[in-house]
């Protein structure tokens, strides 16, 4: 008998099991951001780079999606038209064009990991990898609140603002106490409010918490994760010497 | 009075907390290390803005292992954003010495606090290892900064630099740990929170 509520858990399961996405991230961090393997593992790379965009349109997140895009192309943007600059500007469009190209897919890759993973599913993902709750708990709060910590404090700057207390203002040195400590007040209200609601429903009890939401791997998990074995076989063999292409 | 020792769902909530506010603020400072100049910098400004938090979630912190798991998923989050494995190293060093540290002083004292914060602020130096292990290579990867930024970072870090940066992080840990204090006795205790 299939019960109404686990119905629509099946219709709310993301496209992919956060193990997978987790891996991905992981992978994406130390291949694309680290620079790990460097010019030898280039078509890869541009493979996994472009992995973030196309989950973004799987789940249909248009408005990510279309940042990501922009960022990126500004990136490339900025590295076509470096050698056609001036000396001076020549040298900070590079920088800047280098940093964007490396940095975006690794940002949209974790913006897509925190919007379509909700907290339920994280820490369900994280039992069934036997991760002890001392990492799980801490790591599912902060997940929870980096949203809700940038949002808290744009609307803290846009405040202070008005009182000319900005970088560049008037009264610049005063940023520093009269942002973060607001800031951090607010975070630590909500955070308290996030740990009763929390506890009310069985975080951190002693006995086992039961979790409905569907996590498990299919087809397309498993073609992600291969792809992760392949690149870190490539990456292997490359370190041992051996060349593909 | 013994209490229980062992680490509840509040507790470890509240870690994930202000680990958010620590993070937060960590990686504000550190875009800024795309700029070579600060690129040393940051083992100066990320221990003294990280203070306020950590000074913040020492007075929440009255059991034993809560500032090594802090330092543990400091360095996971390291290991998530391209830092590579050396911080989960580091951290998992800090985070031991700073608890046993705060431990030392019964998790009340205030300047075992500040101490305390001063060894948790070396685990950054695990951000730079992956350079000073690895001169050549570290450059190597990040050959498509261009040249400029390459000749301006390795002038900034030469070898001589690790040991400075590693005393830096300590020294500017206490500071922070002090700023932190500062600010928790104007602000935080009137409000409540402290």
């Amino acid at each position: 008998m299939a019960y109404s509520s686990e119905r629509s858990q099946d219709a709310r399961r993301g496209f992919l099991d956060p193990r997978t996405k987790l891996t991905l991230v992981l992978v994406l961090a130390v291949f694309v951001m680290g620079g790990l393997g460097g010019e030898a593992l280039r078509p890869v790379k541009t493979i996994l780079s472009a992995l973030p965009f196309a989950l973004l349109l799987a789940e249909r997140q248009w408005k990510r999606f279309a940042r990501g895009i922009l960022m990126l192309g500004i990136g490339y943007g900025l590295l076509t038209v470096m050698p056609f600059l001036p000396r001076a500007l020549n040298y900070l469009a590079l920088l800047c064009g280098g940093i964007l190209t490396r940095f975006v897919v690794t940002v949209v890759m974790g913006e897509y990991l925190i919007a379509t993973t909700s907290v339920s599913e994280f820490i369900s993902a994280m039992e069934h990898l036997h991760v002890p709750q001392a990492i799980t708990i801490p790591m599912s709060v902060m997940f929870r609140l980096f949203p809700t910590i940038s949002a808290e404090w744009k609307s803290i700057r846009r405040a202070m603002r008005m009182r000319g207390i900005h970088l560049g203002g008037a009264k610049a040195s005063q940023v520093l106490e009269y942002q973060l400590v607001p800031m951090m007040t607010s975070t630590v209200r909500i955070g308290e409010e996030l740990s009763a609601s929390a506890l009310t429903r069985g975080l951190g009890g002693p006995t086992r918490r039961t979790n409905i939401c569907r996590i498990g791997f299919r087809a397309q998990d498993a073609v992600l994760l291969a792809g992760c074995v392949f690149v870190v076989g490539v990456w292997t063999l490359e370190l041992c010497g051996v060349r593909l292409w | 009075m013994k209490t229980d020792n062992k680490l509840k769902g509040r507790d470890l909530i509240n870690i994930g907390i202000y680990g958010a506010i620590y993070f937060v603020i960590l990686f504000a400072v550190a875009m800024l290390g795309m700029i070579p100049i600060f690129l040393p910098l940051l083992s100066v400004l990320v221990p003294i803005l990280g203070g306020i938090p950590f000074m913040l979630f020492l007075t929440k912190v009255k059991k034993p292992g809560m500032i090594f798991i802090m330092a543990m998923i400091m360095g996971i989050l390291m290991l998530l954003t391209g830092m590579g494995p050396w911080p989960l190293l580091t951290c998992a060093i800090a985070g031991l010495l700073a608890e046993i540290c705060f431990k030392s002083g019964e998790y009340r004292s205030a300047k075992k606090a500040v101490l305390s914060y001063g060894l948790f602020s070396m685990w950054i130096f695990g951000n730079y290892l992956s350079l000073f292990t690895d001169y050549e290579g570290y450059f190597a990867q990040r050959a498509d900064y261009g040249q400029a930024y390459i000749d301006a970072v390795q002038k900034l870090m030469p070898l001589w630099m690790a040991p400075v940066l590693l005393i830096a992080c300590f020294v500017c840990g206490l500071l922070g740990g002090l700023l932190g204090r500062a600010l928790l006795k104007k602000h935080f205790e009137k409000a409540g929170l402290a």
